[in-house]
This record gives C-alpha cells, sequence and structure tokens, in this order.
C-alpha cells in the first residue's frame, strides 16, 4: 500500500486543508479582501460539485477506502454536502460582513478547517476519528466566535464556547475510552458484537458500558445543543459574527448529529432498549424546552438560537425510533433545516452589513425598507414552522412520520408520541415565527430603504432557492437519503 | 370539447399566475384589481364550462371518467414517498368548486375601492383562490394537505394587513387555532398511511385499505381528522376563533372565510372522514350529532346578544355549519346531501350577509345595531338587499336555505325521531334575530346617533355583486334540484362505498 493509496479517501478534506494552509499568505497578497472569499469558495464549490456529480447523476464513484478509518458513502456525502453548502453561504455573506476587520485570512482559513473537522466526522468508521473530526471543527469554531476579539460579546461567547466544548471532549473522550476497555475496539462497526461479548464474558461490563452511553450522551448532547445540555448555545449564537452563527447552527450542529447516528445507531443498537428511553425523553423536553423560551426572546439570534434548540429535539426523535426511514428522514431535514436556517441567519447578517439592530423591534416595518430580505425571512420562518409547500414541511412529514410508523411497525407503540410532540411543538413554534413577519409585514418602522449588500444577496439567494425546491422537488433527495439510510443495516427498514 | 385538456388544473393555475402577475404589478399597482378581476373572471368561465361538460350521472363515457369522478388527471410527483398530483370533481365537490371561483372574482369585484397596498391585498387573494380551490379536487393526502395549509397563509395576511383594531390579535389566533387543527389532520393522513401500508397517499387506494382497518384504529383516526376538519368548521367548543376573525377581518376577507374556509371543513368531513373510515364515523355519530345540535342551537343564542352586525353574521355561520355537521352524522344518503347542499347554499347567503356589513361599515363608518335605525329611507337598495339576504339566511321557504335545512331536519328525523324538534327550536331563535336586527337598523324613526347628512346608497361595485348573489339564492331557491341531482348521485357512490367495508 503506498502512502498516495492511504491518502486517496481523504482527498476532499486534503483539498480544503491546503487551501486553509494558503489563505492567511494570501491575505498579504490581495488588496480587495473579497479576493480571498472567492479563493475559501474555489475548494467548497469544487468538492460540491465533485459530490452532487456522484449522488445525483452518478458521473463517477468515489474509490473504496483502503484505511478502517473512515469511508465514503451516501451518508457522508449528504453531511458533506450540507457541510459544504452551509459554509459557501457563510463565506459569502462574509465577504460582506467581515469586509473591514483585520485578519480577513485567518477568518477564511479557520472557515475551511471547521467544515473539514465536520466533515471528517460524517466519514468517520472509527470513534477516534470521531473525535479528531469533533476536535478540528471545534477549536476553529470556537476562534471564529471570538473573532472580533475587541467586542465584549463576542470574546464572551468564544469564552463560553471554549469551556463547554472542551468539557464535552473531555466527556466524549472518557467515554471512548471505557468503550475501548469493554469491547477493546475503537471501530464503530465491531463496537456492538464486541460489547455483547463482552456482558457474557465478564461482571460489571454491562454497567461499564452504560456509564459510557450516558458520557457520549452528554458529549453529543453538548454539541447538538440538546436539553439541559443547551445553555452555551443562545449565549454563543448571540455573541458570534451573525455568519458564525449561521455556521454553528446550521453545520456544526449536523455533525454532532452525524456522530450521534453512527455511534448510537451502528455501535449501540445493540444495547437500544436502554438508551432509547432516555434519548426520546431528551428529544421531547429538548423541542418543547427550546419553543417555550423561545416565544419570550427578544433578539432574533437568540430566537434564532432556541429555534434551533426546538429543531435539535425534532431530529433526536429518529434514535428512538430507530428505522432507516427515521434516519432518512433525519437526514432530509438535517439538509433542509440548514439551508433554512443558515438563510434565516444570513438575513440578520445581511441587516447587520445595513446597520440595522439585532432585536426583533428591528424587524418592524422591513417589508418596505427591503421588500426582498422581508421575503425571504418570511420564507424561512414559514419553512422552519413546516408550512407546506416548502422545504421544511416535506422534510418534518418525512421525519415525524417516521414515528408514527414505527409505533406500528416494529413499535414500541409509545414512540407515536413522539410524533405527537413534535406536532404540537410545530404549532408552538409557529406563533413566534409568525411574530417576526407580523413585524415584518404588518407593522411600521423606520422608512428607510435598506441595501442588501450583492454578495450576502447571492447567499440568501442559494438558501431561498434550495428552501423553495426541496419543497417542491424534493423526490430525489428523499430518494437519496433512502439510500444513504441503508448504511444503518441492523435498522429495520420502517417503510 | 374538453376531452384532453386538463381542466381542472387550468382552474387552479389561472389564479396562481394571477397571483404572480398581480404581485409583479411594480408600478402599475393601481391596476392590480383590474388584473385580479381578469384573472379570477377567467377562472369562474373556465369552471362554468367544465360544469356544462359535468355529466350527471357519470358512466366511462365523461370526460376524463376515473371511479366516480371526472376530469380525472394523475402525475406521479414523488415515487419514494408516494406522493401524487391527483385531482377529479365529482358532484360533492363540484358546487364547492364553483362556488369558489364565483366568490373569489366576486369579492374581489367588492373590494374595487381598496387604496392599502392593492398589489398584496388582490394578489394574496388569488393565492387563497388557489389554495382553496385544491383543496376541493385533491385527491391526494400529500397534495391536499399542502393545499390545504397554503390557505392560511394569506388569509393570516389578509387579517393581519388589512384588519379592523384588534388585527394582530385576531390573525394569531386565526392562524394558531387552525395550524393546530391542521397538524392533528395530518397525524391522523400519516397514520392512514401507515397502516394502509401501500406506500401511496392516493386517496382512493388508501379508502379501499382503509374501511377494513380495526374499529378501534378507525376510531382514533377518525377522532382526529374530525377535530382537524370540525375547528375548520368550525364547531362548538372550538369555534372562538372565528368570531374575532370575521370582526377583524376586511369585508373580501370574510365572506371568503365564511364562504369558502368554512366549507374546507365540511368538505373534509365527507370527501375523507366519513367514507374511508365508516365504522369510526358510526361509532361516533351520536357525538358528531350532539356537537352539530349544540353548535346550531349555541350559535343562535349568541347570535341574539351580538350588538356588531357583523359579529351577529358570524355567529350566525357557526349555528348553520352546524345544520351541516347534523346532516352528516345522520349518516344516510339524504342528510349528506343535505350538507353538502347546506354548505353551498350558506356559501352564497353568507357572502351576502358579510357584504351588506361590509356596506355598513362602509356608508356609516359603524356596524353597531344601537347606533343606526331607519336607514331605509336613505339606503333604499342596501334596505332591500339586506332584507333579502337575512330572509335567505333565516331559512324563507323559495330561498336556498330552506331547502337544505329541511332536508337536514327530515334526516333527523328519520334517525332520532322526535330528538329533531332541539334544533328545529333554533330555527325560531334564528328568524327573530335576523328581524329584530332588521327592524332596529333599518326600519324605524332615522338614528340620531350617527351623521347621517351625506349618508349615501350602495355602489355600483357592491350591488352588483350582492344582486348576482341573490338572484343565484332565488334561481337555486326555487329549483334545488338543478344540484341536488349531481350532488346525489356522488353521494351515491359514497354511500356504496360506505355500506360496502
Amino acid at each position: 500500500m503506498t502512502v498516495l493509496n492511504m491518502l486517496e479517501p481523504f482527498m476532499p478534506q486534503l483539498i480544503l486543508v491546503l487551501f486553509a494552509l494558503l489563505l492567511p499568505a494570501l491575505d498579504y497578497l490581495f488588496k480587495d479582501k473579497r479576493l480571498l472569499a472567492v479563493a475559501t469558495l474555489m475548494p467548497l464549490v469544487g468538492v460540491a460539485v465533485a459530490i452532487v456529480a456522484w449522488m445525483f447523476f452518478d458521473a463517477w464513484t468515489p474509490p473504496a477506502s483502503s484505511v478502517p478509518l473512515v469511508e465514503i458513502d451516501l451518508f457522508s456525502g449528504l453531511f458533506t454536502l450540507v457541510f459544504l453548502s452551509v459554509g459557501i453561504i457563510v463565506v459569502l455573506t462574509s465577504a460582506d460582513f467581515v469586509r473591514g476587520d483585520r485578519n480577513q485570512g485567518e477568518y477564511y482559513a479557520l472557515i475551511l478547517l471547521a467544515v473539514t473537522g465536520m466533515t471528517l466526522v460524517a466519514e468517520a468508521t472509527d470513534l477516534f476519528v470521531i473525535f479528531v473530526g469533533l476536535e478540528i471543527a471545534g477549536i476553529s469554531s470556537f476562534a471564529l466566535s471570538g473573532f472580533r476579539k475587541r467586542e465584549k460579546r463576542s470574546s464572551e461567547a468564544a469564552t463560553k464556547y471554549f469551556i463547554v466544548g472542551g468539557f464535552s471532549s473531555a466527556l466524549t473522550l472518557f467515554a471512548i475510552s471505557l468503550f475501548y476497555g469493554v469491547a477493546g475496539t475503537t471501530s464503530i462497526s465491531a463496537l456492538g458484537p464486541a460489547i455483547e461479548g463482552a456482558f457474557s464474558s465478564f461482571e460489571g461490563s454491562d454497567s461499564v458500558a452504560m456509564l459510557a452511553t450516558v458520557l457520549v450522551l452528554a458529549g453529543f448532547g453538548f454539541k447538538v445543543a440538546a436539553v439541559p445540555f443547551h445553555m452555551w448555545a443562545p449565549d454563543v449564537y448571540e455573541g458570534a459574527p451573525t455568519p458564525i452563527s449561521g455556521l454553528l447552527a446550521a453545520a456544526s450542529k449536523k455533525m454532532g448529529f452525524a456522530a450521534f447516528f453512527k455511534v448510537f445507531l451502528i455501535g449501540l443498537v445493540v444495547t437500544k432498549t436502554d438508551w432509547e428511553v432516555a434519548i426520546a425523553l431528551i428529544a421531547i423536553i429538548t423541542m418543547t424546552v427550546g419553543n417555550l423560551i423561545a416565544v419570550s426572546q427578544t433578539n432574533i439570534k437568540r430566537m434564532l438560537a432556541y429555534s434551533s434548540i426546538a429543531q435539535a429535539g425534532y431530529l433526536l426523535i429518529a434514535l428512538p425510533v430507530g428505522t432507516q426511514y427515521a434516519v432518512a428522514g433525519a437526514m432530509f431535514h438535517i439538509m433542509t433545516h440548514a439551508f433554512m436556517k443558515s438563510g434565516a441567519f444570513m438575513v440578520v447578517a445581511g441587516m447587520g452589513s445595513a446597520a440595522i439592530g439585532e432585536k426583533l423591534e428591528d424587524f418592524k416595518g422591513l417589508g418596505k425598507r427591503s421588500p426582498f430580505l422581508a421575503l425571504a425571512m418570511a420564507l424561512f420562518l414559514l419553512s422552519l414552522a413546516g408550512i407546506p409547500p416548502l422545504a421544511g414541511f416535506a422534510s418534518k412529514f418525512v421525519l415525524f412520520s417516521s414515528a408514527v410508523y414505527g409505533s406500528i411497525d416494529p413499535g414500541p407503540g409509545w414512540l407515536i408520541w413522539l410524533a405527537v410532540a413534535a406536532v404540537l411543538n410545530s404549532a408552538l413554534s409557529l406563533y413566534y415565527y409568525a411574530r417576526v413577519i407580523k413585524y415584518m409585514y404588518m407593522d411600521s418602522g423606520s422608512e428607510e430603504k435598506v441595501k442588501v449588500p450583492r454578495w450576502t444577496m447571492a447567499a440568501i439567494l442559494i438558501a431561498l432557492f434550495m428552501t423553495v425546491f426541496l419543497g417542491v422537488f424534493f423526490d430525489a433527495t428523499v430518494d437519496v437519503c433512502l439510500r444513504a439510510a441503508e448504511a444503518f443495516t441492523d435498522l429495520p427498514l420502517g417503510l | 370539447m374538453l376531452e384532453g385538456i386538463p381542466i381542472l388544473s387550468l382552474v387552479i393555475l389561472v389564479p396562481l399566475i394571477g397571483a404572480f402577475v398581480t404581485l409583479g404589478l411594480g408600478r402599475y399597482g393601481k391596476q392590480a384589481r383590474v388584473v385580479a378581476l381578469a384573472f379570477s373572471a377567467l377562472a369562474f368561465v373556465l369552471s362554468l364550462l367544465m360544469t356544462y361538460e359535468f355529466v350527471t350521472d357519470p358512466t366511462s363515457e365523461a370526460t376524463g371518467y376515473h371511479n366516480g369522478y371526472q376530469f380525472y388527471e394523475e402525475y406521479a410527483w414523488s415515487d419514494s414517498l408516494g406522493v401524487s398530483y391527483i385531482v377529479g370533481i365529482d358532484g360533492i365537490s363540484l358546487p364547492l368548486f364553483v362556488l369558489t371561483t364565483l366568490l373569489c372574482m366576486l369579492a374581489i369585484l367588492f373590494s374595487w375601492d381598496t387604496e392599502k397596498r392593492q398589489k398584496e391585498y388582490f394578489g394574496l387573494m388569488l393565492i387563497l383562490e388557489v389554495g382553496v380551490l385544491g383543496v376541493f379536487v385533491s385527491l391526494d393526502y400529500f397534495m391536499f394537505y399542502v393545499f390545504w395549509e397554503v390557505v392560511l397563509i394569506p388569509m393570516y395576511f389578509m387579517i393581519g394587513i388589512w384588519g379592523g383594531p384588534k388585527k394582530d390579535y385576531a390573525a394569531i389566533k386565526f392562524f394558531i387555532y387552525t395550524h393546530v387543527a391542521s397538524l392533528a389532520l395530518l397525524v391522523a393522513i400519516m397514520a392512514m398511511y401507515f397502516e394502509a401500508g401501500l406506500q401511496t397517499f392516493s386517496m382512493e387506494a388508501i379508502a379501499a385499505e382503509s374501511v377494513g382497518f380495526a374499529k378501534g384504529v378507525q376510531v382514533a383516526i377518525f377522532a382526529a381528522m374530525f377535530f382537524g376538519f370540525g375547528v375548520k368548521l368550525p364547531m362548538v367548543p372550538f369555534h372562538t376563533w372565528l368570531p374575532d376573525a370575521h370582526v377583524e377581518a376586511p369585508t373580501a376577507g370574510s365572506v371568503l372565510l365564511a364562504g369558502l374556509l368554512l366549507k374546507m371543513g365540511g368538505y373534509g368531513i365527507i370527501r375523507v372522514a366519513i367514507p374511508s373510515l365508516p365504522e369510526g364515523a358510526s361509532e361516533l355519530s351520536i357525538l358528531m350529532a350532539v356537537i352539530g345540535v349544540v353548535s346550531i342551537v349555541y350559535g343562535a343564542m349568541l347570535c341574539l346578544a351580538q350588538k356588531d352586525l357583523k359579529k351577529m353574521v358570524a355567529y350566525s355561520s357557526i349555528s348553520h355549519m352546524g345544520f351541516v355537521l347534523l346532516g352528516f352524522a345522520t349518516l344516510s344518503q339524504v342528510g349528506i346531501v343535505a350538507g353538502v347542499f347546506m354548505m353551498f347554499a350558506h356559501g352564497l347567503v353568507t357572502a351576502v350577509l358579510f357584504m351588506m356589513c361590509g356596506v355598513m361599515q362602509h356608508k356609516c363608518g359603524t356596524r353597531l345595531i344601537p347606533m343606526l335605525g331607519g336607514l331605509s329611507k336613505r339606503m333604499p337598495i342596501a334596505a332591500t338587499l339586506m332584507t333579502a339576504g337575512f330572509l335567505a339566511s333565516l331559512g324563507l321557504p323559495g330561498l336556498v336555505s330552506f331547502a337544505a335545512e329541511f332536508m337536514v331536519f327530515y334526516a333527523t328525523f328519520v334517525k332520532w325521531s322526535l330528538w329533531v324538534l332541539v334544533p328545529v327550536v333554533a330555527v325560531v331563535v334564528t328568524a327573530a334575530y335576523y328581524l329584530w336586527a332588521l327592524q332596529r337598523s333599518m326600519f324605524g324613526p332615522m338614528t340620531d346617533r350617527i351623521d347621517t347628512s351625506h349618508l349615501k346608497d350602495m355602489d355600483w361595485f357592491e350591488y352588483v355583486p350582492v344582486a348576482a348573489l341573490m338572484a343565484l339564492i332565488a334561481v337555486f331557491g326555487v329549483f334545488p334540484g338543478l344540484i341536488f341531482s349531481r350532488i346525489d348521485s356522488a353521494v351515491e357512490i359514497v354511500m356504496r362505498l360506505f355500506g360496502g367495508g
């Protein structure tokens, strides 16, 4: 095996890292800092195009992995696509947003590194690779949140995020070491049989495995901001530069779910009866708490943060339901959520570039001030609430219906309550989304027109297009999601 | 003539295109009303053409015939989920479908002097039309639900932007109430889909399977659907969104809300819930009947107490939609036909009533009955039309509601014998509140509580739609058979499914 062969499966990451290393140098070269954004977009768009060509048009097939650490399959491909798309949207907006800031080379390099870490998690077949990926993405995100270090809120956000993130990494690492102790392997697919073997061969191993499960649940729970591990999210999203908040909500969180699915639905599927009730409860509590607190927010970024928490609750449904259809539904919702949530954050960023505040009241009369921003925001919010024919409806439909079907076959019957809770929560969420729409169209505020910066507009248009497109033409995507979910071979089909 | 033409899709598409054109008028926004009227009139004409070609007792020779439906179209949309775009029309949906194109056109005409944000106003009305039309012809659950929800958003904006003083509260209440109901419906749809296990959302295919579901399952799903449709209807005790929404909505919004949106609830019950889940329906038929009767009586009582004309008309809608529910609850051929006919009749009559309330608001500046009085001297056209509308609504023989109410009573008597006396009493109350309101507002001494010196009678764009509706009310009152026969043959097919099991 040559070195080249070994590097082959890491090709996307290598391309991203190469550009990440170049960018700080390019910072000295380019006078117009927007060229940096262009340089950042090149690898993101390039890899994204390659993946779309593979997944949707069968133009080529990725080589089988020669190392037992990563595997490129449809599952990782979909997640990578989500990360890259959010990356593209964020970089486009950043071109306007950080225009006057120093150290832009590092800023863009860190975005690329964060995306690299995320893709690594999606491709991982080994607990350690997951950990390494989480760390790469995590450390880059800490630095990005504190990018405007002279702003108090930004520094505070970074500090908070760093402490909580470090803590969750420690929990995850400890869990991995316990799993290794019980099972003698860190390979995710070998974990299940090894744990089962350990249960029968030496005593006390079940309680150690249980402890490790709880720890890894907490560790990933921090990443996806599930209640009660969610406290950091609103503060960080509020303090971080707005495009970065979008990156955290739309991409970084999804990385947590990739890890969740891999570890729980492949590695720990043998002990599913032990953790399914706990995660189901966390799912219901997360969506309810997220939505309830979102109602009382006055800052748009905090509101979107709590809405993200609620969405994490919806996505967690897929774990206790545990069918391939549920995983497909979750992946589909992850895709649509990535576009609608990042789109919403980019609208806020666009307003920020025009020096408008982040209070909900600042949205008053936006329908007149900038019909484009208002319409985009209205569609993103309605999609988040799950109103057809937008993308959020289609994906929620698949995700929630998987719980209904899971309760019929293979059971247990209480899974239906996950669907009921999710549906009621969707109704609740409509209240605070509709309130923003009301501010934009029904109330009058400042009359001054808002000029939307061109790059931000492009980013919003991409997100908007996908939000509508995936809502109407969801067939191909659902199909790919279903095929991707086949990777979870131990799960029942559920359709 | 229409062979090979996707006429139903065309009728739905025309207002959709119209909406985009209207919204995109830019600085020609002043012409929005003309454009919107043209598109809605085109949709109306197309729907009339379709009606002309519609066969009462369809055989396989009818245009686009498919299992009792006509003008049937089917295109696959998503194979992975089993979603298709299926539309078709039968005697149950036909009256409601044509009513939709008619009322939308008249409502646009009635709003001729709207000045605030015209493009958005008329554009939203056309989007609303698309949603309602889609609901009435969709034969695929997924599509049905999509259209069902599409209706909410334009109505939310119509109340919220062009509404009265408490519009914020009314708009959000309307949105949340009906959305929660929709979600119950959504869960019911999912349960039907998976319980049938056919990997298709086609209503027909699922209905063929769902009639055989275990009784408990049928009752559970029927209850969820009944809630979903019932809130829209609305039924007591989930009716409180309606008076708020109506009082605050602009007149055209009220017309469409009462004339069309309420019908969606009734239509859902008869198109989906009853034929697909016959055992669930029979188990819960007493519940439906009780809720129907309570809505009739309670709604009528509330009307007596109202000071605001529009609020009174809103409560009368609750009362009248109770008749629809009662008719359906009998689960008999004649009761269901009566219920469907009642929906059509109420759509025509209530549009007249809300338009008249709009005229009062417009010309007198108030709709409060104690503030009005003796207006017939100054506004003879308005007084005539309002009298005619009130009489039609209270069920005067010879006008359209009478036939419907009479049939509901007949069906109730056949099924539950003398219990029919309870809703019959409500008719007396109905007559009382209408005549009393009429007497206080239109007749008697001229009011001095408002300034009547500049009082003018109705404008042309106001009395034309009202008079047109009154003409239809009279025609269908004298010749109810024009519609009965069509509904009857469609309900017969439904009943066959229902009995077939």
